[in-house]
């Protein structure tokens, strides 16, 4: 009968909504089915979580809302990590979620913000610093925290290099990393190349990949993201400059460089390692699971990718059973390797909020970059101490000699030299600059363009892009 | 064997062939949510079920917050469900029932926002309920969302086929509008109603861009986007635990649609019902 | 046909006034000041506004990325209803016959309309993945060489057509199979008593009778191509490789939310709202009140 369905409908629905609320207090042991150690630990973790979540806010608790942008055993580490600092100080209660992608948490909190509403602390990529200086909806963190509980000193040089923009930090570097070299050695021993000896320039990663995949050792030799970061990186391990005013350092950047020598290099070798077989990517702009995916699954033999991905790529290698090794990024032989920018995130402060919930932000802020949670972040993710004081504790542990994966990532930000260009670019429209460079990528891996053609045309729009941003802020 | 009996027997093979591809990527997924992330990134792939089922599945609904995005999406779906109904059969009643002044320009004026999608308006939409102060509340989930052309043109035309005697018989009997839609159209519009609710709630299930942009707060976020966050975040997928998201996100509207599809065909489309 | 009246002077109004309340203000408001916004350039975060008249739509007309965009928008809904509905009646005309278990097979083919366009998105993407997708592998296997799926433009779009053909086509199938079985069985016996062929059956009665059907299901269809299938490209492409698959509503939602072009953003939703009025007239003008909905 019709009647008895709708009748059923409406009683499932409220069926459903109690199984889901149900369900959701209901108990969460650890199953047995975790057979990895790795993933043993992680239903611990959200067993934690969990508990941390479902407590209710305090009482006359200050509120404090913390954007970030991890997933995963990330997003776990993090949601730990506030869960002790709610636990430890009383009377005020962050509250931490996740927004999606670096692009998707910076629009929501301009979102947010829009609505009169932001959330108090976010955590904004690098390349989104000068659009949140410009936005106006943050206020610089070393005008509120002065004094003895903010020690600018204490950044390491390459950090402090990249964040302090007209003098002085406007945001707290939190998450630091820059793209390195992953490989696979058992594959390299397959392909009779000499583990231990992965290549360092653009020329010897064509002769190994050659060998590779003549050899039949995997079926790509090399994978990483098709993502800006990465050509952005290779032009500044080439010491050439994205923008014009001292790379937008010295004054607001008005032009991109885009069509030089530098970037053709770059081009010309990327579409090289592409039309060879050698370099595989995922087909999708931006997408870190992709090249992860060929790589973890022995289809490719080397990745490039960030060294926030020590921890994951450690993990990956223990469960697939292969053994990894990691090195420096590769550079054209035809330049001396000049070094990395620091890649990553900061975490800012929005104004308009009563002193009580700023005073407890900054507060929160504090505690969550200190030594002792950077030593931490370090050692669960492979992001690297931003801290001079937490690489002295690691050094006092032994932590790199033990952990040498680790080590590659660092000594590489540490052997950077300090130049304009491995300084970072500073433009304004960066995001929209990065997608019209991974446009210009894309078109001629598919051989739509020429590499020159390519670049120039990426070259006005890029520098459309930049002027229509620079008119709407002036 | 004769020809019937052997044109039936193709058409059982076609049959049986097509629902199979429909089929495929749904079992595809209910594959892959049950393994480790070694499994799925196997190569070549793995097709039958892995170890991590359970596993996968209580990280999707908890970890990844999908028993408060699916329970939100249920609030917000219900809502809309009954009270859009009730609002576009008392809007039936008024323009089928009664005779006023503008009736049919106020019948073109709502046939007329059948032309207004939310995707077209939402610039000056999320301005407006952002300066409603909704930004992080079901209201403005829901209430944007009450009305529909769809509605109350299908319960119009519903209405219209209803033999005018009974509502005669009806004020004989002394009985109000009110009552009248209460005992005699209501249940003669069980398909019609039928097929309302399964649009709605398969509707304000699927909403994806809307909530995407307006809502700022996780604890109101729906499941779609929930779907979303879960593939789009700055560390590595665990594909297992996303076709978990996936498999759970589907079965809601899976359930209600097993049992409304009699309705939603009856009611929705088609004349000669029985 | 004869209806009955009650009487009544605001009881109607009173009737009408939540539906009435609710367009008024959530959906005729907006799109009001959807027409005023796309006459103005709006800064950064909405803090200053200038009215720049009808710039917006010049430099649309100008930008040569845009009507790719619009291309790329008719060429998927184009396939996509054309291709969706094509297969849909062949389904359900083999669906149609007096069949042991037919209410089984029925039943086997309409489920995937209740599957979101996201969640038929997040399925796809991964069955089409490089490197462990099941989809890429066979093809892998079957061409010799690896297909990039979400890397090649065409092959992105095929993607994005054959998720939307497939996630659409229970809808489709439902709606013929009902009007396969309205049909006058009467006439279909006379054609064939007539001595015409199959085909000629199909093409001159069953097809034609079908026609209201069709209208219907094409404009929901193109519906669902123009607005739908945001939450699949988002998931799949997010508008790529090459903008191959930046539909309109896609472009539409990154100028506004992602660029913060919010001016230029409104324009391109007075385009749509252009085109989707268009497309209701056409379809007025030529089905006028044949779609019967009853029941």
């Amino acid at each position: 009968m019709p009647s008895k369905r709708i009748l059923l409908v409406i009683v499932s629905v409220f069926a459903l909504l109690g199984l889901v609320s149900a369900c959701s207090g209901g108990s969460t042991e650890p199953t047995s089915g975790g057979e990895k150690v790795v993933e043993t630990v992680i239903v611990k973790e959200t067993v934690i979580v969990e508990k941390a979540a479902e407590e209710q806010i305090p009482e006359g608790a200050t509120v404090i809302d913390f954007w970030h942008a991890f997933g995963g055993g990330r997003k776990l580490l993090i949601e730990r990590m506030v869960a002790d600092y709610n636990y430890t100080h009383p009377g005020v209660y962050v509250r931490v979620e996740n927004k999606g992608s670096y692009r998707d948490t910076l629009n929501a909190a301009i979102l947010a913000a829009q609505q009169g509403n932001a959330p108090h602390v976010v955590q904004i990529f690098e390349i989104g610093s000068q659009l949140a200086l410009d936005s106006g909806i943050f206020m610089p963190i070393e005008d509120v925290v002065q004094g003895p509980e903010f020690q600018p000193d204490d950044y390491i040089p390459a950090v402090a290099n990249y964040y302090k923009i007209n003098g002085k930090f406007n945001s707290l570097p939190w998450n630091s990393s820059n793209p390195i070299l992953y490989y696979n050695k058992d594959i390299f021993r397959k392909a009779g190349l000499d583990p231990e000896k992965p290549p360092q320039t653009f020329e010897e990663m064509l002769s190994a990949c050659e060998t590779i995949v003549s050899s039949g050792a995997a079926k790509n030799c090399i994978s990483w993201p098709l993502h800006g970061w990465f050509f952005e990186q290779w032009m500044a391990n080439m010491g050439a400059e994205l923008a014009n005013n001292g790379n937008g350092r010295d004054a607001r950047a008005t032009e991109v460089y885009l069509d030089g020598d530098a970037a053709k290099t770059i081009l010309n070798w990327w579409k090289e390692m592409y039309d060879k077989g050698y370099y595989a990517y995922s087909g999708k702009l931006e997408d870190w699971d992709g090249a992860d995916a060929i790589f973890v699954s022995g289809q490719a033999a080397m990745e490039i990718t960030s060294t926030s991905d020590v921890v994951n790529r450690q993990n990956d290698a223990a469960e697939n059973g292969f053994e990894l090794g990691t090195s420096y990024l590769p550079y054209p032989a035809s330049s001396e390797r000049q070094g990395v920018i620091v890649g990553g995130a900061s975490i800012w402060l929005t104004k308009d909020h009563p002193d009580n919930e700023l005073q407890a932000a900054k507060d929160f802020m504090i505690w969550f970059t200190n030594t002792e949670n950077a030593i931490r972040w370090h050692k669960a993710t492979g992001y690297f101490p931003v801290r001079k004081s937490a690489v002295d504790v690691l050094e006092v542990e032994n932590w790199f000699e033990l952990n040498p994966a680790y080590k590659a990532a660092f000594d590489q930000l540490l052997e950077t030299k300090e130049t304009k260009a491995t300084q970072g670019a500073l433009i304004g429209a960066f995001p929209e600059v990065r997608t019209i460079i991974e446009q210009a990528v894309e078109k001629v891996l598919a051989g739509e363009a020429t590499v020159d053609e390519a670049l120039s045309a990426a070259q006005k729009d890029a520098n459309k892009a930049v002027q229509d941003y620079n008119k709407s802020v002036e | 064997m004769t020809r019937k009996k052997r044109n039936d027997l193709f058409a059982h093979i076609g049959l049986i062939i097509i629902c199979f591809i429909v089929l495929v990527p749904v079992l595809f997924a209910l594959s892959k949510s049950t393994q480790t992330r070694a499994q799925v990134f196997h190569y070549p792939p793995i097709l039958g079920p892995g170890t991590a089922m359970i596993q996968n599945y209580r990280t999707a609904w908890n970890e990844f917050n999908l028993s408060l995005y699916m329970q939100n999406s249920l609030i917000i779906a219900g809502i809309v469900m009954v009270f859009k109904t009730i609002f576009s059969m008392l809007a039936g009643l008024g323009l089928v029932y009664f005779d006023f002044p503008l009736k049919n320009g106020i019948f073109y004026f709502i046939l007329f926002t059948l032309m207004m999608p939310t995707e077209i308006m939402i610039i000056a939409l999320f301005n407006l309920v952002s300066d409603l102060g909704w930004g992080n509340n079901y209201a403005a989930l829901t209430i944007p969302f009450l009305a529909s052309a769809t509605g109350v043109f299908l319960f119009r035309q519903h209405f219209a086929s209803i033999p005018g005697e009974l509502a005669d018989a009806a004020r004989v009997d002394g009985a109000g509008p009110v009552r009248f839609l209460w005992s005699v159209l209501v249940p003669m519009s069980r398909n019609t109603i039928g097929a309302m609710a399964l649009i709605q709630f398969i509707y304000m299930w699927n909403m994806y861009i809307w909530p995407l942009v307006i809502i700022r707060e996780n604890v109101r976020q729906v499941v779609q986007v929930g779907l979303r966050q879960m593939t789009n975040v700055q560390d590595t997928t665990n594909w297992g635990v996303v076709m978990a998201g996936a498999i759970l996100a589907m079965l809601p509207p899976l359930i209600i649609f097993v049992l409304l599809h009699e309705q939603f065909t009856k009611g929705f489309a088609l004349g000669q019902e029985k | 046909m004869y209806t009955a009246k009650f009487k009544g002077r605001f009881l109607p109004w009173l009737f009408l006034t939540p539906t009435l309340v609710i367009l008024v203000v959530f959906l005729y408001y907006p799109v009001v000041q959807t027409f005023v916004l796309s006459t103005y350039r709006v800064a950064f975060l909405g803090l200053r506004k200038k009215f720049i008249g009808l710039d917006n739509f010049v430099s649309l007309a100008q930008d040569t990325g845009y009507w790719h965009t619009v291309w790329v928008t008719l060429i998927i809904t184009a396939v996509v209803v054309v291709g969706g509905l094509g297969i849909s009646l062949a389904i359900a005309m083999l669906a149609n016959r007096d069949l042991r278990g037919g209410s089984i097979y029925r039943v086997l083919l309409i489920w995937p309309f209740a599957l979101s366009p996201a969640v038929t998105g997040v399925i796809f993407l991964f069955m089409f993945s490089p490197g462990f997708g099941a989809i890429n592998y066979l093809t892998e296997q079957i061409t010799g060489s690896e297909l990039n799926w979400l890397g090649n433009p065409r092959l992105a779009i095929t993607l994005i057509i054959l998720a939307s053909i497939w996630r659409n086509l229970g809808y489709n199938v439902v709606f013929y199979l009902a009007g396969l079985q309205n049909l006058n069985t009467e006439v279909l016996e006379a054609a064939s008593i007539d001595g015409a062929t199959n085909w000629q059956r199909f093409w001159k009665v069953t097809f034609a009778l079908l026609s209201p059907m069709s209208f219907f299901l094409l404009i929901t269809n193109i519906t669902y191509s123009f607005f739908d299938l945001f939450g699949m490209i988002d998931i799949v492409t997010k508008g790529g490789p090459l903008d191959a698959t930046n539909v309109m509503i896609y472009n539409l939602y990154r100028d506004g939310f992602e660029y913060y072009k919010t001016g230029l953003a409104a324009a391109q939703s007075v385009i749509l709202f252009a085109v989707v009025v268009g497309l209701t007239i056409i379809q007025f003008r030529t089905t006028g009140t044949r779609v019967h909905y009853g029941g």
